[in-house]
């Protein structure tokens, strides 16, 4: 049975990708980690008439239960094929109202939380090899006042990402750092909240690329911080 | 089945440090754990002796936690020669064949251990072509030996257990020393051992510089390699 862990799966781009990756077939089960479990349960309905899925409820702002819930997955499946660290949280604040607490959770959720599940994942995949993808943002690249806690996790993100492809490169694990531009998603709307999300990409498109990297087609893109941009024709 | 025995007893004179080599992080990781790593992938190992003092027990067990071994491991205490540490980790293996290996060799692929596994003699080692002239002598040269004629012995090898354990009580019946184990069994004309062909990135990690070289082998060969 292949197997596929992911996070971020309740809204936005996971969503798309839970819903793409049933669609395609491209593994048997997916387990998906979140807490918000109305959300969650809806898109496993929609993923089960084709994969089999589970949901193990964890607030990744406090990821310390990540370990236990890898090995139970392990237990449960009997191997770990991909993972896809996608979730993401952010609390936009200028330097002087950015609270030690806003970038806890911020690198809690971004950082900490993507670092626990692939160490404990590549514990198993290590034997196996695998593909390991990490959702960062065109904002850990390029600065904004105002981003500081979401950019720096983000570039946190995309270092980690780097760091770890040639680290996992012996045990044949591929790792892929995606950095999607503008998309319509919740967390957008917190960055930008005057953007009208029908001018901007959709997280249907942003998916589309995800699945395409961690599919058995591809096999020369890792090791890159890969930006997913589309071109926008201004309206009128 | 086959047991692993890593001897790992090495205290490090020649790298100048406190740390034994066989621990500093070679590429990223202990060096130890590069050979312990492939052993652990290999289905027809089923048990592990660490052959290494006994102070570096817990950081050892911690690894192997942190790392996910898991082969069961054993360990047994290094003795004050290399003959006598083999002869220790040998006391602890339960399996007929045992796979000798050392610490410092980190660059043997898991086809490399399976090469040997696979082959149907008992007692083989790898053996790798002499790329230079070799002398005998020390001040002078007193003779000038044939490359054609001779091998530079690479540990992994493999030996059927009541054989070697055979060489070892005898060579300390005869109070004679050895420094490899391959040559222990044929001085006592206990058995063949065949020699397979080893390769030139499986070098022994001795001193500071080989840890330069080190990392270039791991970069070039052994990334990407499963």
């Amino acid at each position: 049975m292949r197997v596929c862990i992911m996070t971020g799966a309740g809204s936005g781009i996971g969503r798309a990708v839970a819903i793409q990756l049933a669609e395609q077939k491209l593994y048997d089960h997916i387990a998906i980690l979140g807490r918000n479990l109305e959300a969650l349960n809806e898109v496993c309905k929609k993923m089960q008439p084709m994969v089999q899925t589970s949901v193990w409820d964890i607030d990744l702002n406090s990821p310390q239960k990540i370990p236990q819930i890898v090995e139970q997955i392990h237990e449960k499946c009997g191997s770990i094929d991909c993972l896809l660290n996608i979730a993401g949280y952010t609390d936009p604040q200028p330097l002087l109202t950015t609270s030690l607490e806003n970038m806890e959770m911020t690198y809690n959720v971004n950082v900490f939380a993507p670092f626990l599940l692939i160490r404990e994942t590549v514990k198993y995949m290590k034997k196996t090899g695998g593909k390991i993808l990490n959702v960062a943002s065109t904002a850990g690249m390029t600065p904004r006042p105002g981003w500081l806690s979401y950019s720096s996790s983000k570039a946190a993100v995309i270092s980690m990402s780097q760091t770890l492809t040639e680290e996992l490169s012996e045990y044949g694990i591929k790792v892929y750092c995606v950095s999607p531009g503008r998309c319509a998603t919740k967390l957008r709307q917190k960055l930008a909240p005057n953007e009208d999300p029908t001018t901007i990409m959709q997280p249907e498109e942003v998916a589309e690329v995800i699945c395409n990297l961690i599919s058995d087609r591809e096999n020369c893109l890792d090791g890159q911080n890969i930006v997913i941009r589309k071109q926008i024709k201004p309206k009128g | 089945m086959i047991t692993a025995v890593i001897l790992s007893g090495g205290k490090g004179v020649r790298m100048k440090n406190v740390v034994p080599k066989q621990y500093l992080l070679l590429a990223g990781k202990p060096m130890i754990m590069h050979s312990i790593e492939r052993i652990d992938s290999i289905p027809q190992i089923n048990e592990i002796v660490i052959v290494c003092e006994k102070s570096f027990e817990s950081s050892l067990e911690l690894m192997m936690k942190q790392y996910n071994i898991t082969t069961p491991i054993r360990f047994a205490p290094a003795g004050a020669t290399r003959q006598e540490s083999v002869f220790s980790g040998l006391q602890k293996v339960s399996n007929d064949l045992v796979l000798l290996h050392e610490a410092a060799r980190p660059f043997v692929l898991k086809n490399d251990f399976l090469k040997l596994i696979n082959e149907k003699e008992k007692n083989v080692t790898f053996g790798y072509e002499i790329p230079f002239t070799v002398v005998k002598g020390k001040e002078i040269i007193l003779d000038t030996l044939s490359r054609d004629e001779l091998k530079n012995i690479q540990l992994p090898q493999k030996f059927e257990v009541k054989t070697l354990l055979k060489a070892h009580e005898m060579a300390q019946k005869n109070n004679e020393k050895f420094t490899e184990d391959a040559s222990m069994i044929t001085t006592y004309k206990l058995a063949d051992v065949k020699i397979i062909n080893g390769n030139s990135y499986n070098i022994k990690i001795t001193e500071p510089i080989d840890f330069l070289v080190g990392e270039i082998i791991y970069r070039e060969i052994i990334r990407g390699r499963k």
